[in-house]
């Protein structure tokens, strides 16, 4: 068993006079220590890891964007997903390493405070919480349209456009169910993503070989640059959001066994998986039916694709994927935020009732609410692509960060920073990821950029009313 | 002072569980491992539970290190926040080295013990914790055989006489020990209706196979039904079997 000393004193203390949680004595496989013999136990293996990291980003890239991306980018829209696999996995490599160094609860928020000062601390620890609901929001606004979609199947006219309520719906019952439900949700969450993968490959493997011929008739090459370069790059900023899972594996490193072989692992290997799924869907969806008739589709433009291979059965069983991956990744980044929130509390970032457990059920009931509420206010509006992308602005900050606290801490060196796992190609990898992460945002919407620097600035205002005084760096 | 066995004692220290009555006094030979537990769901962080609830259950744990020790025993303990308990439960028998794990439940004072020997592997390690528990004291040790069908008395006698010959070794007086040998009966159901008599049973681990999975473990099973205190004896670690 490898035991190594965690050795940051958090000192300060914020407006309410509460000062942060003290550290952890030591790190080991199974656990982490604290005084007086206290350990908290290590439960989640590489399997929960990957099913985390997966769970949360295959839902948003197959399910909801290969519509809106070939509608932006053409038979190229394969291209932004393969960047924004690549920035993801720039950014997942500096990630294992930090997080093999720390793993702790709260992923990013965490190294950045540690690495580089409370405030940079603060900016990333607000945002991940709120980019964790806006990434919860969209994937409940996904959710809604395959719900509709279920109901256009079933030939039930509505007279309004049930999207937003079927998402205000589920946010509110997935909030309710966090807080109330003590069933074994991790394991539903491995059999989900199990049963993801399975529906998918088999879908994508038909989908192959009929575009590439096998099936007869084979399909029509179209223009790979169809709609110019630039909104190749415009289309993987938006498209960034289902790249967003692997660093909810990095908010509960606190909870990984044997973390120095697992978390790498599971964070290198989601990123990998999801983007060869992503890649070959957009490339079966596109070669199915051309972009322009693909776009004209929408959210659920992949039931459709599955209607032409597969008739109607096809039709169903990606319905039901579709209401599945969607669910689960909107549960993961409620679950997500609400560690998020903890992490804060227990630095004094936020106040120490915020991570208040339910003496009834057990769970964080106000860090959890404190993440559903403002959910549904955010499925309200509707807006997919604008939530997407605040989503994604808010977690490339904390990825360039993450990068740039790599290099900071490499150059220092400090004692108490020893990896088990060392990021190969330093520093062109962190320096790459970290220009990649700030590069891609240039290329969002002024609207999603407004939103995402406003929370920014508020998230540093709130720092400095709430906690000026709070240190949390580690002796560097 | 002889070799005391070590013996965990896991209590869900948030959850009202607290140490029978009785238990303090059936362990006051023992080195207690005393561990509280406390399961949280998935929803929540351990440290977040540890922030709020590591207060009050070590306040507890105080207390009931307090009573094992006025009983007699040597006592280190440990406070463990967790998702799984089965999983701590496990990791801290291996860490700690622990000759058996006590299923806490209530008893009288312990006149008579119930050894369900299971056959000649382990008989070592259970001679070692009965010999260490009750050999300072009066209790009589019945050792307890359920043969099954290819057994014959010839064989049972064997195993038993050395079960006796290593209790003897180990200062139980013979008067003190008794066997008793059923057949024709499902082991599982005859150690439980047997136990109804005593005070408390000495049972081994059994290895995990299908039936356990579905039907729990046997000590468990044992455990749930019989009421009292039950010692689960832990096989050797593979460690010490390689070595041997």
């Amino acid at each position: 068993m490898t035991e190594r000393p965690v050795d940051v004193e958090p000192g300060g203390q914020n407006v309410a006079g509460e000062t942060p949680v003290e550290e952890p004595e030591a790190v080991t496989d199974d656990t982490t220590v604290h005084d007086d013999d206290v350990e908290l136990e290590r439960t989640i293996g590489l399997v929960g890891g990957l099913a985390i990291g997966i769970g949360t980003m295959i839902g948003a890239g197959i399910f909801v964007f290969p519509g809106l991306a070939a509608d932006n980018a053409g038979l190229a829209a394969t291209l932004s997903f393969a960047i924004g696999g690549l920035i993801a996995l720039l950014v997942a490599l500096p990630t294992s390493e930090l997080a093999t160094a720390m793993p702790r609860s709260g992923g990013g928020y965490y190294f950045i405070s540690r690495g580089m000062g409370t405030a940079y601390g603060a900016i990333v620890g607000l945002g991940l919480w709120l980019g964790l609901m806006f990434a919860s929001a969209f994937y409940l606004v996904g959710l809604g349209h395959y719900a509709s979609a279920v109901f256009a199947e079933l030939g039930v006219a509505l007279p309004f456009s049930p999207v937003i309520g079927i998402g205000l719906l589920f946010g509110a019952a997935l909030t309710a169910l966090s807080i109330g439900g003590t069933e074994n949700t991790a394991k539903i969450q491995n059999v989900v993503v199990g049963v993801l993968l399975v529906v998918l490959t088999g879908f994508l493997s038909y989908g192959v070989l009929d575009a590439v011929g096998v099936f007869g008739g084979g399909s029509v090459p179209e223009q790979f640059f169809s709609r110019g370069y630039f909104p190749v790059l415009t289309t993987a900023a938006l498209v960034f959001t289902s790249y967003l899972g692997f660093a909810q594996v990095a908010t509960v490193a606190g909870e990984i066994k044997q973390p120095g072989r697992n978390l790498p692992l599971a964070m290198v290997g989601s990123v990998l998986i999801v983007t060869v799924f992503y890649v070959v869907t957009i490339f079966v969806a596109t070669s199915a039916f051309g972009a322009d008739r693909l776009g004209q589709f929408g959210e659920t433009a992949m039931v459709e694709v599955a209607r032409d291979f597969l008739g109607l059965p096809g039709a169903v069983a990606i319905l039901g994927a579709g209401l599945l991956a969607t669910f689960s990744s909107a549960n993961a980044s409620i679950l997500s935020a609400s560690r998020a929130v903890y992490a804060l509390s227990r630095d004094a970032l936020l106040p120490r009732k915020a991570s208040e457990v339910n003496l009834r059920y057990g769970t964080p009931h106000v860090a959890l609410l404190a993440a559903g509420g403002p959910i549904l206010v955010l499925v309200a509006t509707g807006q997919v692509e604008l939530l997407a992308e605040v989503a994604s602005f808010l977690h490339l900050i904390m990825y360039g960060l993450m990068c740039v606290a790599l290099i900071v801490l490499r150059r220092r060196n400090p004692e108490w920073y020893s990896p088990s796992y060392r990021v190969p190609g330093y520093p062109v990898v962190p320096a790459v990821g970290a220009l990649a992460s700030f590069g891609l945002i240039a290329f969002m919407q002024p609207a999603s950029i407004g939103i995402g620097i406003l929370v920014m600035l508020v998230s540093y205002l709130w720092y400095r009313y709430y906690a000026g005084d709070v240190t949390l760096k580690g002796d560097i | 002072m002889t070799d005391r066995p070590s013996i965990l004692v896991p209590i869900r220290v948030l959850e009202g569980e607290s140490v029978p009555e009785g238990v303090p006094e059936l362990l006051a030979h023992a080195h207690v491992v005393l561990l509280g537990y406390h399961v949280i769901p998935e929803q929540t962080a351990p440290g977040q539970a540890q922030m709020q609830f590591e207060d009050r259950a070590g306040e507890r744990l105080d207390e009931y290190e307090t009573i094992f020790e006025a009983a007699g025993a040597t006592v280190e303990r440990r406070l463990v926040f967790t998702h799984d308990g089965q999983k701590t439960i496990d990791r801290m028998t291996t860490e700690h080295d622990c000759r058996a794990v006590l299923v806490p439940n209530a008893t009288g004072p312990v006149e008579d013990v119930l050894v369900a020997v299971r056959g000649a592997v382990g008989v070592d390690r259970l001679a070692r914790v009965v010999a260490g528990l009750f050999g300072e004291t009066d209790a009589s040790v019945t050792l307890y055989h359920v043969a099954g069908p290819d057994e014959t008395d010839e064989d049972v006698g064997t195993l038993l006489e050395g079960m006796v010959n290593r209790l003897e070794e180990q200062g139980i007086d013979a008067s003190r020990i008794e066997t008793r040998i059923d057949r024709d009966q499902e082991a599982l159901d005859a150690i439980i209706e047997t136990a109804d008599t005593f005070d408390t049973v000495v049972m081994g681990e059994t290895d995990p196979s299908l039936s356990t999975f579905v039907f729990g473990m046997p000590a468990d099973q044992v455990a749930d039904r019989f009421l009292g205190p039950v010692f689960v004896v832990q096989r050797e670690s593979t460690l010490n079997e390689e070595e041997g």
